[in-house]
């Protein structure tokens, strides 16, 4: 089985000590500290307090909210965003340029942009809204507007894990297949799908972390409702606002701890390469 | 089929590796398939740990979801939008109560769905479309926004008891302990050397009774035909020293309480309620004293109802639960809870009420819309924040 080549080391290198010292220098105040703080503040009144304040009705649900829809928006833009990176990179049409620019436009876009446009085209005084919602369809404060705000602002993540790849995936492995009887779907599931299997593994992952974390789309269209649209993000910001730290903290180690499982199984199927792993 | 099966095999096998640096992103996809490449899909016994842990995280985020899983009768259900410093008085006291009363009544459940923020934060979401049927109001301003946007019919909370208005709390001073300060009154705010923490008055109805609160102690002990003048100098002296903003009463006193300002102007319920929750939790010596100004305004808090967010069906219970919140049962909780009942005989139930030699109503300065305009935006954003350079 041929691998990658062994890592390479880096060319001249002298003593680690002190670029590996001064390197830890800045992370430690700047990452490391910030994140050790929300667990030791979360069990400083004990763990019965830290389990109590997590079993809560409202934080429960925050936290079974925020991994669904983290679930089903990984779902749908592991299937919308393949697609998609499939069409640009295999076919030639006019607009193509623009179109991939504009499919990648999610990540430059403040969030709490992209939850205002929503709301003012699907809200209730919005765009399509004032004339879908008198017949009764109106996505906004509800599951469905948060749904919509997360596929929105994840939708790149699949886009470059995948499209590089596609890209990468030489036309004549295609060909070949055709040329041995295979139809368009047996090539796709049979020569093109294994090639992006790393990539679609590392696309949802990301997908699913940002939607697990993600706050200022979410705040402008859900309403913000306890026990019905507050995802995990939204309720430890509400309830820091209004004084319950204790509360907050429960939520925010649990959501730092499920963040850091995700991130070593990302690596895990990444490989110690590391690779793109941008995001949270 | 057979044939593509074994194309797909061997092109992860020979797949070329010295392509670095073409493309933008590393073949992070190659690397990813390594563990899988033999069997198709993962069997090793780390991947099944992964694979179940993924599952069961699956499991529990549905599970409330499940069908199958007892929810005998769809309760019904209300949602409530209020102003930031009603959260605990509603989630926990007002609202359970009406939930018992209504099921000994009716025998339905009821749940309610709520949402807190400030005052303006509310008043935007409900006339941006949140499907709320109620809403608590910090100040009759926002209930008329709501009315120009079509939201409510115009004038309808007044045709509730008391003008729409649930509640009140006299707008006080916190200073930190031992008042070190020597603060006693709005007009030492001025003083050289205070800062004040206060909330923002463009999204916290809070801070609108503030301002009137400010101007207000000051206009009414004027020399009369000196209102506007003495009423304008406490505003400027307070806003002076003015070092943070927030969005509502309750991120102000989070602030506070995180060590910023010597001051704190916000809602009395706010600090008597504050320092209960501490001391019952923690015996601690509270963060704070209540200073009470001899003279401040009396807040007043606006019920109103938005009918057209209710089917007619909903409408029953939705007036019912409105007209709860004035029965004596509720008016109790909300002093227990450090609101001033609209019914003085309730508030001596509540001994941490402290004494005012001079309260005063917004009625007093000719009513909200007056005052917005008169002494919010005329003088405050018209006036004061200019001469600051704010």
């Amino acid at each position: 089985m041929s691998r990658t080549a062994p890592p390479r080391k880096a060319p001249g290198a002298s003593s680690p000590v002190l670029p590996v010292s001064l390197l830890l220098a800045v992370l430690v105040p700047l990452l490391l500290m910030p994140l050790a703080a929300v667990f030791v503040f979360a069990f400083r009144g004990g763990f019965k307090d830290f389990v109590s304040a997590l079993i809560a009705e409202d934080a429960q649900f925050a936290l079974r909210f925020s991994l669904l829809i983290a679930f089903l928006t990984a779902a749908v833009n592991a299937v919308l965003g393949t697609f998609a990176a499939y069409v640009l990179a295999k076919y030639r049409f006019p607009g193509k340029k623009p179109l991939t620019i504009a499919v990648n436009l999610p990540v430059a876009i403040p969030t709490v942009v992209v939850g205002t446009s929503l709301l003012l085209l699907w809200g209730p005084i919005g765009l399509l809204g004032k004339v879908l919602a008198p017949l009764g369809f109106s996505p906004m404060f509800a599951p469905a507007g948060v749904l919509l705000a997360h596929l929105f602002v994840t939708f790149p993540y699949m886009l470059g894990a995948v499209k590089p790849l596609l890209d990468e995936l030489e036309v004549t492995y295609e060909e070949a297949a055709y040329t041995l009887g295979a139809g368009k779907w047996q090539t796709f599931r049979y020569v093109i799908l294994p090639a992006l299997r790393g990539g679609l593994f590392s696309g949802t992952l990301l997908t699913f972390a940002h939607s697990l974390g993600e706050f200022g789309a979410t705040v402008m269209v859900s309403g913000n409702l306890r026990l019905r649209t507050q995802t995990a993000p939204l309720f430890i910001f509400a309830q820091f606002e209004a004084g319950n730290v204790e509360k907050a903290n429960a939520v925010a180690a649990v959501l730092a701890a499920l963040s850091f499982a995700i991130f070593f199984f990302l690596l895990r199927w990444s490989g110690p390469a590391g690779g793109r792993t941008q995001g949270h | 089929m057979q044939e593509c099966s074994q194309w797909g095999g061997s092109f992860q096998e020979n797949a070329p590796d010295g392509t670095p640096g073409r493309y933008p992103y590393p073949p992070m996809g190659r690397l990813g398939s390594s563990s899988a490449q033999r069997s198709g899909w993962p069997r090793s016994l780390s991947a099944l740990v992964i694979w179940g842990a993924w599952g069961a995280l699956l499991l529990y985020a549905v599970w409330p979801w499940l069908p199958g899983r007892g929810r005998q009768t769809r309760p019904r259900t209300i949602i409530v939008y209020g102003f930031s410093i009603l959260g605990d008085a509603l989630d926990r006291a007002v609202l359970p109560a009406f939930a018992r009363h209504w099921r000994t009544e009716t025998g339905e459940r009821v749940e309610f769905v709520t949402s807190f923020a400030g005052s303006g934060t509310v008043t935007n979401q409900l006339i941006m479309g949140v499907p709320a049927h109620l809403a608590l109001l910090s100040l009759e301003l926002d209930a008329q926004r709501l009315a120009t946007a079509g939201v409510i019919p115009a004038g309808s909370w007044k045709t509730l008891p008391l003008g729409g208005v649930v509640n009140r709390t006299p707008f006080i001073l916190l200073v930190r302990p031992g008042n070190p300060k020597g603060i006693h009154d709005f007009a030492d705010l001025g003083r050289p050397g205070v800062t004040v923490v206060h909330p923002d008055p463009l999204t916290s109805g809070g801070a609108n009774w503030a301002l009137l609160a400010e101007y207000g102690a000051a206009a009414r002990h004027a020399a009369p035909g000196h209102e506007r003048e003495a009423g304008t100098a406490s505003l400027r002296g307070v806003w002076s020293h003015v070092v943070a903003q927030a969005a509502s009463a309750r991120a102000a006193r989070t602030q506070f309480e995180n060590g910023f300002g010597d001051v704190l102007v916000t809602y009395e319920q706010d600090a008597v309620h504050g320092n209960e929750k501490d001391g019952k939790k923690k015996k601690s010596a509270p963060k704070w004293e209540i200073v009470y100004p001899p003279s401040t305004v009396l807040s007043e808090h606006t019920l109103v109802i938005i009918d057209k967010n209710a089917t007619p069906e909903e409408r029953p219970i939705v007036h019912a639960l409105a007209a709860f919140l004035w029965s004596d049962e509720a008016q109790t909780l909300f002093v227990a809870n450090g609101f001033r009942s609209v019914r003085d005989e309730l508030n001596g139930a509540n001994p941490a009420f402290g004494t005012i030699a001079d309260p005063f109503l917004v009625a007093d300065f000719g009513g909200w819309t007056k005052v917005k305009k008169d002494i919010v935006d005329t003088i405050w954003k018209g006036e004061i924040l200019p001469g600051l350079g704010k």
